[in-house]
Protein backbone atom coordinates (compact mmCIF):
# COMPACT_ATOMS: atom_id res chain seq x y z
CA UNK A 1 0.00 0.00 0.00
CA UNK A 2 2.57 2.53 0.66
CA UNK A 3 6.86 1.98 0.14
CA UNK A 4 7.62 3.62 3.68
CA UNK A 5 5.00 1.95 6.71
CA UNK A 6 2.37 -1.02 6.61
CA UNK A 7 -0.86 0.31 7.71
CA UNK A 8 -2.05 -2.21 10.43
CA UNK A 9 -4.68 0.77 11.87
CA UNK A 10 -7.58 0.44 10.12
CA UNK A 11 -10.09 0.65 13.56
CA UNK A 12 -8.90 3.99 13.82
CA UNK A 13 -9.31 5.34 9.64
CA UNK A 14 -9.71 3.49 6.55
CA UNK A 15 -8.53 4.94 3.05
CA UNK A 16 -11.05 5.46 1.34
CA UNK A 17 -12.07 3.41 -1.85
CA UNK A 18 -10.95 4.43 -5.05
CA UNK A 19 -14.34 3.92 -6.46
CA UNK A 20 -15.11 6.66 -3.55
CA UNK A 21 -13.09 8.85 -4.69
CA UNK A 22 -14.17 8.97 -8.24
CA UNK A 23 -17.69 9.32 -7.40
CA UNK A 24 -17.00 12.00 -5.04
CA UNK A 25 -15.41 14.43 -7.13
CA UNK A 26 -18.14 14.09 -9.61
CA UNK A 27 -20.61 15.43 -7.23
CA UNK A 28 -17.90 17.52 -6.28
CA UNK A 29 -18.16 19.14 -9.24
CA UNK A 30 -22.09 18.62 -10.23
CA UNK A 31 -23.42 18.19 -6.68
CA UNK A 32 -22.57 21.59 -5.19
CA UNK A 33 -25.66 23.23 -5.01
CA UNK A 34 -27.24 23.50 -1.60
CA UNK A 35 -29.81 20.46 -1.29
CA UNK A 36 -32.49 22.65 0.30
CA UNK A 37 -32.91 25.02 -2.96
CA UNK A 38 -35.58 24.01 -5.00
CA UNK A 39 -34.28 24.99 -8.68
CA UNK A 40 -32.53 22.19 -11.19
CA UNK A 41 -29.33 22.19 -8.94
CA UNK A 42 -30.62 21.78 -6.25
CA UNK A 43 -32.83 19.02 -6.69
CA UNK A 44 -29.48 17.47 -8.50
CA UNK A 45 -27.58 17.28 -5.16
CA UNK A 46 -30.71 16.33 -3.23
CA UNK A 47 -31.34 13.07 -5.66
CA UNK A 48 -27.36 12.41 -5.08
CA UNK A 49 -28.29 12.10 -1.33
CA UNK A 50 -31.56 10.44 -1.57
CA UNK A 51 -29.42 7.79 -3.50
CA UNK A 52 -27.41 7.80 -0.89
CA UNK A 53 -29.29 7.38 1.70
CA UNK A 54 -30.89 4.63 0.13
CA UNK A 55 -27.88 2.57 0.22
CA UNK A 56 -26.77 3.34 3.47
CA UNK A 57 -30.87 2.30 4.21
CA UNK A 58 -29.98 -1.05 2.50
CA UNK A 59 -27.07 -2.00 4.20
CA UNK A 60 -29.04 -1.35 7.80
CA UNK A 61 -32.70 -2.75 6.19
CA UNK A 62 -34.02 0.59 7.62
CA UNK A 63 -36.12 3.11 5.86
CA UNK A 64 -34.20 6.30 4.23
CA UNK A 65 -36.07 8.73 6.17
CA UNK A 66 -34.62 7.56 9.49
CA UNK A 67 -31.40 8.64 8.84
CA UNK A 68 -29.47 12.02 9.82
CA UNK A 69 -26.59 12.56 8.31
CA UNK A 70 -24.06 14.40 10.43
CA UNK A 71 -20.18 14.91 10.62
CA UNK A 72 -19.42 11.79 12.04
CA UNK A 73 -19.61 9.16 15.00
CA UNK A 74 -18.57 12.20 17.34
CA UNK A 75 -21.55 14.22 16.73
CA UNK A 76 -24.21 11.10 16.30
CA UNK A 77 -22.78 10.05 19.33
CA UNK A 78 -23.36 13.37 21.00
CA UNK A 79 -26.96 14.01 19.23
CA UNK A 80 -28.64 10.51 20.28
CA UNK A 81 -27.53 10.53 24.12
CA UNK A 82 -27.96 14.06 24.41
CA UNK A 83 -30.89 14.64 22.77
CA UNK A 84 -32.85 11.93 23.79
CA UNK A 85 -31.82 11.88 27.47
CA UNK A 86 -33.11 15.77 27.42
CA UNK A 87 -36.16 14.71 25.50
CA UNK A 88 -36.84 12.15 28.18
CA UNK A 89 -36.04 13.94 31.29
CA UNK A 90 -39.03 14.99 32.43
CA UNK A 91 -39.93 11.12 32.50
CA UNK A 92 -36.51 10.34 34.27
CA UNK A 93 -33.29 11.17 34.77
CA UNK A 94 -31.41 7.93 35.27
CA UNK A 95 -29.07 6.91 32.08
CA UNK A 96 -26.97 3.94 31.83
CA UNK A 97 -23.59 3.25 29.82
CA UNK A 98 -20.75 1.27 29.59
CA UNK A 99 -17.21 1.99 31.23
CA UNK A 100 -15.52 0.98 27.84
CA UNK A 101 -17.38 3.10 25.64
CA UNK A 102 -15.81 5.80 23.38
CA UNK A 103 -15.07 9.04 24.66
CA UNK A 104 -17.74 10.15 22.27
CA UNK A 105 -20.22 8.55 24.40
CA UNK A 106 -18.25 8.99 28.01
CA UNK A 107 -17.81 12.50 27.86
CA UNK A 108 -21.59 13.13 26.70
CA UNK A 109 -23.00 10.74 29.77
CA UNK A 110 -19.90 12.84 31.95
CA UNK A 111 -22.02 16.44 30.85
CA UNK A 112 -25.27 14.97 31.16
CA UNK A 113 -24.37 14.55 35.25
CA UNK A 114 -23.39 17.82 35.64
CA UNK A 115 -26.89 18.27 34.13
CA UNK A 116 -28.79 16.63 36.78
CA UNK A 117 -29.01 13.47 34.85
CA UNK A 118 -27.63 10.47 37.33
CA UNK A 119 -25.58 7.98 35.28
CA UNK A 120 -24.85 3.77 36.09
CA UNK A 121 -21.70 3.24 34.50
CA UNK A 122 -21.25 -0.72 34.37
CA UNK A 123 -18.26 -2.49 34.26
CA UNK A 124 -17.37 -5.35 32.12
CA UNK A 125 -15.79 -8.60 33.01
CA UNK A 126 -12.32 -9.01 32.48
CA UNK A 127 -12.30 -10.04 28.37
CA UNK A 128 -14.63 -6.80 27.42
CA UNK A 129 -18.04 -8.26 27.51
CA UNK A 130 -21.27 -6.74 29.30
CA UNK A 131 -23.43 -9.67 31.01
CA UNK A 132 -27.17 -9.37 29.92
CA UNK A 133 -27.87 -10.12 33.88
CA UNK A 134 -25.80 -6.65 35.06
CA UNK A 135 -27.24 -4.63 32.34
CA UNK A 136 -30.74 -6.06 33.33
CA UNK A 137 -30.25 -5.43 36.52
CA UNK A 138 -28.64 -1.34 36.24
CA UNK A 139 -32.57 -0.56 34.56
CA UNK A 140 -35.04 0.64 37.12
CA UNK A 141 -38.55 2.49 36.30
CA UNK A 142 -36.98 5.82 35.85
CA UNK A 143 -33.96 4.72 33.39
CA UNK A 144 -34.57 6.84 30.08
CA UNK A 145 -31.51 5.61 28.08
CA UNK A 146 -28.84 3.06 27.96
CA UNK A 147 -25.99 3.26 25.35
CA UNK A 148 -23.61 0.47 24.66
CA UNK A 149 -21.40 0.22 21.86
CA UNK A 150 -21.09 -2.92 19.28
CA UNK A 151 -17.78 -3.13 18.60
CA UNK A 152 -15.36 -2.07 20.87
CA UNK A 153 -12.77 0.56 18.64
CA UNK A 154 -9.75 -0.70 21.39
CA UNK A 155 -10.47 -4.32 22.35
CA UNK A 156 -12.81 -5.25 19.15
CA UNK A 157 -15.23 -7.24 21.60
CA UNK A 158 -18.36 -7.46 20.20
CA UNK A 159 -21.55 -7.08 22.52
CA UNK A 160 -24.69 -8.94 22.68
CA UNK A 161 -26.61 -5.95 21.49
CA UNK A 162 -29.80 -8.50 20.52
CA UNK A 163 -30.34 -9.73 24.15
CA UNK A 164 -29.18 -5.94 25.70
CA UNK A 165 -31.97 -4.14 22.89
CA UNK A 166 -34.37 -6.86 23.87
CA UNK A 167 -34.10 -5.78 28.04
CA UNK A 168 -34.59 -2.34 26.89
CA UNK A 169 -37.73 -2.95 24.89
CA UNK A 170 -39.17 -4.67 28.04
CA UNK A 171 -38.08 -2.01 30.11
CA UNK A 172 -39.37 0.76 27.79
CA UNK A 173 -35.99 1.98 27.92
CA UNK A 174 -34.57 3.62 24.88
CA UNK A 175 -31.03 2.28 23.40
CA UNK A 176 -28.35 3.21 21.76
CA UNK A 177 -25.48 1.73 19.78
CA UNK A 178 -22.26 3.47 19.17
CA UNK A 179 -21.87 1.35 15.83
CA UNK A 180 -19.09 2.94 14.33
CA UNK A 181 -16.59 0.09 14.48
CA UNK A 182 -19.53 -1.97 13.31
CA UNK A 183 -21.17 -0.66 10.24
CA UNK A 184 -19.87 -1.80 7.19
CA UNK A 185 -17.86 -4.62 8.68
CA UNK A 186 -20.43 -6.96 10.25
CA UNK A 187 -24.06 -7.49 8.66
CA UNK A 188 -27.04 -5.17 10.70
CA UNK A 189 -30.03 -5.88 10.05
CA UNK A 190 -32.37 -3.32 12.18
CA UNK A 191 -35.47 -4.75 11.56
CA UNK A 192 -34.25 -7.65 13.50
CA UNK A 193 -32.55 -5.82 16.50
CA UNK A 194 -34.01 -4.13 18.83
CA UNK A 195 -32.28 -0.92 18.75
CA UNK A 196 -33.62 2.82 18.45
CA UNK A 197 -30.37 5.01 17.86
CA UNK A 198 -27.29 4.29 15.80
CA UNK A 199 -24.61 5.84 14.97
CA UNK A 200 -21.99 5.40 12.47
CA UNK A 201 -19.28 7.34 10.65
CA UNK A 202 -18.41 6.92 7.09
CA UNK A 203 -14.58 7.14 7.69
CA UNK A 204 -14.23 3.08 9.18
CA UNK A 205 -15.81 1.47 6.40
CA UNK A 206 -13.62 2.86 3.38
CA UNK A 207 -15.59 6.05 3.28
CA UNK A 208 -14.92 9.98 3.31
CA UNK A 209 -14.09 11.70 6.96
CA UNK A 210 -16.17 14.43 8.39
CA UNK A 211 -19.51 12.37 7.55
CA UNK A 212 -21.41 9.88 9.59
CA UNK A 213 -25.38 9.38 10.18
CA UNK A 214 -27.58 8.83 13.22
CA UNK A 215 -30.62 5.99 12.62
CA UNK A 216 -33.57 7.23 14.03
CA UNK A 217 -36.15 4.62 14.81
CA UNK A 218 -39.26 5.79 13.25
CA UNK A 219 -41.72 5.01 16.92
CA UNK A 220 -43.76 7.37 18.78
CA UNK A 221 -41.35 7.22 21.52
CA UNK A 222 -38.57 7.61 19.73
CA UNK A 223 -37.77 11.50 19.32
CA UNK A 224 -34.24 13.30 20.33
CA UNK A 225 -33.97 17.18 20.76
CA UNK A 226 -31.01 18.95 18.51
CA UNK A 227 -28.22 20.07 20.02
CA UNK A 228 -27.31 22.43 16.74
CA UNK A 229 -29.59 25.17 16.09
CA UNK A 230 -30.27 27.46 12.79
CA UNK A 231 -32.72 25.54 10.05
CA UNK A 232 -35.18 22.93 9.84
CA UNK A 233 -32.99 20.57 7.40
CA UNK A 234 -33.35 17.06 8.45
CA UNK A 235 -36.68 16.94 10.83
CA UNK A 236 -35.85 19.23 12.40
CA UNK A 237 -33.00 17.49 14.17
CA UNK A 238 -29.84 17.89 12.90
CA UNK A 239 -29.55 21.62 10.38
CA UNK A 240 -27.22 22.77 8.48
CA UNK A 241 -26.50 22.26 4.32
CA UNK A 242 -25.91 19.05 3.71
CA UNK A 243 -22.58 18.19 1.86
CA UNK A 244 -23.72 15.70 -1.52
CA UNK A 245 -20.37 14.96 -2.29
CA UNK A 246 -19.14 13.45 1.18
CA UNK A 247 -22.93 11.81 1.65
CA UNK A 248 -22.81 10.30 -2.09
CA UNK A 249 -19.39 8.78 -0.97
CA UNK A 250 -20.55 7.69 2.39
CA UNK A 251 -23.71 5.85 0.35
CA UNK A 252 -21.21 4.05 -2.30
CA UNK A 253 -18.80 2.99 0.46
CA UNK A 254 -21.73 1.15 2.38
CA UNK A 255 -23.26 -0.20 -0.91
CA UNK A 256 -19.73 -1.77 -1.10
CA UNK A 257 -19.87 -2.98 2.30
CA UNK A 258 -22.85 -4.59 1.62
CA UNK A 259 -21.75 -6.74 -1.67
CA UNK A 260 -18.57 -8.17 0.62
CA UNK A 261 -19.48 -8.37 3.93
CA UNK A 262 -18.56 -11.71 4.40
CA UNK A 263 -15.82 -12.00 2.43
CA UNK A 264 -14.10 -9.25 4.45
CA UNK A 265 -15.04 -10.94 7.89
CA UNK A 266 -13.79 -14.30 6.35
CA UNK A 267 -10.21 -12.28 4.91
CA UNK A 268 -9.99 -10.72 8.21
CA UNK A 269 -10.27 -13.81 10.71
CA UNK A 270 -7.46 -15.43 8.47
CA UNK A 271 -5.22 -12.65 8.81
CA UNK A 272 -6.16 -12.15 12.63
CA UNK A 273 -5.08 -16.05 12.87
CA UNK A 274 -1.87 -15.68 11.00
CA UNK A 275 -0.95 -12.61 12.91
CA UNK A 276 -1.91 -14.46 16.71
CA UNK A 277 -0.03 -17.70 15.11
CA UNK A 278 2.75 -15.28 14.69
CA UNK A 279 3.03 -13.47 18.26
CA UNK A 280 1.22 -16.06 20.24
CA UNK A 281 4.72 -17.63 21.73
CA UNK A 282 6.36 -14.21 23.10
CA UNK A 283 6.73 -14.82 26.55
CA UNK A 284 4.44 -12.90 28.73
CA UNK A 285 1.95 -12.06 25.79
CA UNK A 286 -1.87 -12.09 26.39
CA UNK A 287 -5.16 -11.20 24.46
CA UNK A 288 -6.94 -7.70 25.44
CA UNK A 289 -10.76 -9.07 24.59
CA UNK A 290 -11.98 -11.94 23.21
CA UNK A 291 -10.59 -14.21 19.86
CA UNK A 292 -13.12 -16.35 19.98
CA UNK A 293 -15.94 -13.70 19.90
CA UNK A 294 -14.30 -10.44 19.36
CA UNK A 295 -14.61 -8.69 15.29
CA UNK A 296 -11.43 -10.02 14.01
CA UNK A 297 -10.12 -7.33 11.94
CA UNK A 298 -8.84 -5.87 16.03
CA UNK A 299 -5.99 -7.52 17.78
CA UNK A 300 -5.18 -5.99 20.59
CA UNK A 301 -2.24 -7.71 23.18
CA UNK A 302 -0.22 -6.80 25.82
CA UNK A 303 2.71 -8.07 27.11
CA UNK A 304 4.61 -7.94 29.83
CA UNK A 305 8.08 -6.44 30.88
CA UNK A 306 8.25 -4.30 28.02
CA UNK A 307 7.70 -0.56 27.70
CA UNK A 308 4.71 0.52 25.79
CA UNK A 309 6.19 3.67 23.91
CA UNK A 310 9.41 2.29 23.05
CA UNK A 311 7.52 -1.03 21.62
CA UNK A 312 5.30 1.30 19.13
CA UNK A 313 8.78 2.99 18.06
CA UNK A 314 9.97 -0.41 17.61
CA UNK A 315 7.42 -1.64 15.29
CA UNK A 316 7.98 1.04 13.03
CA UNK A 317 7.17 1.16 9.74
CA UNK A 318 4.00 -0.58 11.24
CA UNK A 319 1.39 1.76 11.66
CA UNK A 320 -0.21 0.56 14.91
CA UNK A 321 -2.26 1.64 18.11
CA UNK A 322 -1.56 1.63 21.76
CA UNK A 323 -4.95 2.53 23.02
CA UNK A 324 -7.13 4.57 21.16
CA UNK A 325 -5.92 6.43 18.23
CA UNK A 326 -7.85 8.94 18.91
CA UNK A 327 -6.18 9.98 22.20
CA UNK A 328 -2.96 8.64 21.46
CA UNK A 329 -1.70 12.11 22.12
CA UNK A 330 -2.30 11.27 26.09
CA UNK A 331 0.76 8.98 27.38
CA UNK A 332 -2.29 7.84 30.12
CA UNK A 333 -2.60 3.87 30.49
CA UNK A 334 -5.63 2.95 28.42
CA UNK A 335 -9.11 3.50 30.59
CA UNK A 336 -10.63 0.92 28.33
CA UNK A 337 -8.19 -2.31 29.36
CA UNK A 338 -7.90 -0.58 32.92
CA UNK A 339 -11.82 -1.21 32.89
CA UNK A 340 -10.37 -5.00 31.96
CA UNK A 341 -8.27 -5.28 34.83
CA UNK A 342 -5.31 -4.91 33.27
CA UNK A 343 -2.37 -3.65 35.26
CA UNK A 344 -1.13 0.35 33.84
CA UNK A 345 1.98 -1.58 32.66
CA UNK A 346 0.02 -4.15 31.21
CA UNK A 347 -2.35 -1.43 29.69
CA UNK A 348 0.38 0.81 28.99
CA UNK A 349 2.52 -2.20 26.53
CA UNK A 350 -0.86 -2.50 24.92
CA UNK A 351 -0.73 -2.61 21.25
CA UNK A 352 -3.73 -2.77 18.68
CA UNK A 353 -3.48 -4.09 15.79
CA UNK A 354 -6.47 -3.39 13.29
CA UNK A 355 -6.75 -4.87 9.92
CA UNK A 356 -8.76 -4.24 6.75
CA UNK A 357 -9.63 -4.93 3.20
CA UNK A 358 -6.21 -4.05 2.23
CA UNK A 359 -3.95 -6.06 4.58
CA UNK A 360 -2.23 -9.13 2.91
CA UNK A 361 -1.03 -12.11 4.70
CA UNK A 362 2.98 -10.86 3.88
CA UNK A 363 1.59 -7.43 6.33
CA UNK A 364 0.48 -9.49 8.77
CA UNK A 365 3.45 -11.85 8.60
CA UNK A 366 5.57 -9.55 9.05
CA UNK A 367 3.89 -7.35 11.37
CA UNK A 368 4.66 -10.80 13.81
CA UNK A 369 8.16 -10.68 13.16
CA UNK A 370 8.44 -7.28 14.01
CA UNK A 371 6.73 -7.63 17.30
CA UNK A 372 8.75 -10.58 18.52
CA UNK A 373 12.06 -9.30 17.70
CA UNK A 374 10.75 -5.63 19.19
CA UNK A 375 9.64 -7.19 22.26
CA UNK A 376 13.10 -9.04 22.20
CA UNK A 377 15.02 -6.06 21.81
CA UNK A 378 13.75 -3.92 24.46
CA UNK A 379 13.82 -6.62 26.83
CA UNK A 380 17.61 -7.63 25.99
CA UNK A 381 18.28 -3.66 26.99
CA UNK A 382 16.04 -3.78 29.96
CA UNK A 383 17.89 -4.53 33.40
CA UNK A 384 16.87 -8.09 34.94
CA UNK A 385 14.88 -6.47 37.29
CA UNK A 386 12.83 -4.82 34.80
CA UNK A 387 12.83 -7.80 32.23
CA UNK B 1 8.63 14.11 9.69
CA UNK B 2 5.92 17.25 10.95
CA UNK B 3 4.53 15.93 14.03
CA UNK B 4 7.22 13.79 15.02
CA UNK B 5 7.69 13.02 18.91
CA UNK B 6 10.92 11.73 18.24
CA UNK B 7 13.81 13.90 16.57
CA UNK B 8 16.58 12.52 14.33
CA UNK B 9 18.93 12.20 17.00
CA UNK B 10 16.73 10.27 19.31
CA UNK B 11 15.88 8.56 16.55
CA UNK B 12 19.69 7.36 15.95
CA UNK B 13 20.71 6.75 19.33
CA UNK B 14 17.44 4.54 20.05
CA UNK B 15 17.87 2.34 17.41
CA UNK B 16 21.80 2.18 17.33
CA UNK B 17 22.39 1.03 21.33
CA UNK B 18 26.10 -0.08 20.84
CA UNK B 19 26.72 0.98 25.10
CA UNK B 20 23.61 -1.23 25.75
CA UNK B 21 25.05 -4.49 28.14
CA UNK B 22 27.25 -5.45 31.14
CA UNK B 23 30.83 -4.88 31.56
CA UNK B 24 32.66 -7.21 34.01
CA UNK B 25 34.21 -6.04 36.84
CA UNK B 26 32.75 -2.42 36.92
CA UNK B 27 31.28 0.38 38.83
CA UNK B 28 27.36 0.27 38.79
CA UNK B 29 24.57 1.77 39.80
CA UNK B 30 20.97 0.95 39.40
CA UNK B 31 17.52 3.18 40.14
CA UNK B 32 14.02 2.60 39.64
CA UNK B 33 11.87 5.90 39.85
CA UNK B 34 9.54 7.47 37.74
CA UNK B 35 8.64 4.35 35.78
CA UNK B 36 12.19 4.13 34.60
CA UNK B 37 14.60 1.18 35.49
CA UNK B 38 17.76 1.85 34.81
CA UNK B 39 21.72 0.69 35.48
CA UNK B 40 24.74 2.41 34.36
CA UNK B 41 27.92 0.43 34.20
CA UNK B 42 31.79 1.28 33.98
CA UNK B 43 35.39 1.15 34.40
CA UNK B 44 37.71 3.96 34.91
CA UNK B 45 41.74 4.51 34.38
CA UNK B 46 44.14 6.67 35.34
CA UNK B 47 40.97 9.01 36.18
CA UNK B 48 39.49 8.43 32.97
CA UNK B 49 36.36 6.41 31.83
CA UNK B 50 37.45 3.58 30.25
CA UNK B 51 34.44 2.02 29.23
CA UNK B 52 30.49 2.79 29.59
CA UNK B 53 27.63 0.62 29.33
CA UNK B 54 23.93 0.77 30.10
CA UNK B 55 20.83 -0.88 31.04
CA UNK B 56 17.85 0.44 30.58
CA UNK B 57 13.48 0.06 30.68
CA UNK B 58 11.83 2.98 29.53
CA UNK B 59 10.39 5.65 26.46
CA UNK B 60 12.77 6.11 23.45
CA UNK B 61 13.83 9.06 24.79
CA UNK B 62 15.43 7.73 27.85
CA UNK B 63 17.06 4.87 25.87
CA UNK B 64 18.37 6.92 23.48
CA UNK B 65 19.97 9.55 26.65
CA UNK B 66 21.68 6.47 28.09
CA UNK B 67 23.44 5.69 24.89
CA UNK B 68 24.05 9.26 24.02
CA UNK B 69 25.54 9.38 27.39
CA UNK B 70 27.94 5.82 27.49
CA UNK B 71 28.95 7.05 23.67
CA UNK B 72 29.57 11.12 24.77
CA UNK B 73 31.62 10.22 28.04
CA UNK B 74 33.69 6.96 27.33
CA UNK B 75 37.38 8.46 27.78
CA UNK B 76 36.59 11.72 29.15
CA UNK B 77 37.86 12.40 32.94
CA UNK B 78 35.82 11.02 35.30
CA UNK B 79 34.60 14.45 37.54
CA UNK B 80 33.13 15.65 34.65
CA UNK B 81 30.62 12.97 35.12
CA UNK B 82 29.43 15.41 38.32
CA UNK B 83 29.28 18.18 35.97
CA UNK B 84 26.37 16.46 33.34
CA UNK B 85 22.93 17.85 33.47
CA UNK B 86 19.72 16.77 32.68
CA UNK B 87 18.93 19.63 30.50
CA UNK B 88 21.68 19.69 28.21
CA UNK B 89 21.09 15.98 27.22
CA UNK B 90 17.59 17.46 26.76
CA UNK B 91 18.42 20.22 24.67
CA UNK B 92 20.79 18.34 22.36
CA UNK B 93 18.15 15.16 22.10
CA UNK B 94 14.66 17.67 21.68
CA UNK B 95 13.35 15.75 24.39
CA UNK B 96 10.25 17.13 25.45
CA UNK B 97 9.79 18.76 29.31
CA UNK B 98 7.17 16.78 29.90
CA UNK B 99 10.47 13.98 29.78
CA UNK B 100 12.25 15.62 32.27
CA UNK B 101 11.27 13.35 35.03
CA UNK B 102 12.92 10.59 33.18
CA UNK B 103 15.76 11.88 32.49
CA UNK B 104 16.85 13.63 35.50
CA UNK B 105 16.81 9.57 36.64
CA UNK B 106 19.55 9.41 34.24
CA UNK B 107 20.90 12.65 35.97
CA UNK B 108 20.93 10.77 39.16
CA UNK B 109 22.22 7.54 37.99
CA UNK B 110 25.37 9.15 36.49
CA UNK B 111 26.26 11.30 39.70
CA UNK B 112 25.94 8.29 41.55
CA UNK B 113 28.41 6.57 38.90
CA UNK B 114 30.98 9.91 39.22
CA UNK B 115 30.95 9.20 42.98
CA UNK B 116 31.17 5.26 42.86
CA UNK B 117 34.16 5.88 40.72
CA UNK B 118 35.81 8.21 43.38
CA UNK B 119 34.85 5.15 46.26
CA UNK B 120 36.27 2.44 44.53
CA UNK B 121 39.91 4.88 43.68
CA UNK B 122 39.79 5.70 47.29
CA UNK B 123 39.31 2.32 48.45
CA UNK B 124 42.52 0.26 49.24
CA UNK B 125 41.45 -2.32 47.03
CA UNK B 126 41.24 -0.63 44.40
Amino acid sequence: MSDDFIYLDYAASTPVDPRVTRLMLECHESGFANPSSNHVAGRKSRAMIDNAAAQLAALLNVDPETLIWTSGATESDNLAIAGAARHRAHRGKHLVTLMTEHKAVTDVFGMLEKEGFEVTWLTPDESGHLDPAVFAAALRADTQLASIMYVNNETGVMQDIASLGGICREHGVLFHVDAAQAVGKIAIDLQALPVDLLSLTGHKFYGPKGIGALYVADRPDCHIEPILFGGGQQRQIRPGTLPADLIAGLGLAADIAASCLEADFAHLAALRRTLWRGIRDVEGVLINGDIDAGFPGILNVSVANVEGESLLLELEPLCVATGSACNSTNQEPSYVLRALGRSDLLAQSAIRFSLGRPTSESEVEFAARRYRDGVARLRDLAPEAAA
Amino acid sequence: MTGDPYSPMVRQYFVRTSHAGDLPNAVSVALDQQGVHLRLAGTQENGRIQALRFRAWGCPHVIAACECFCDHYEGRPVPELSAFRAGDIMRKLSVPVEKTGRILVLEDAVRSLGRSFCDSSASPSS
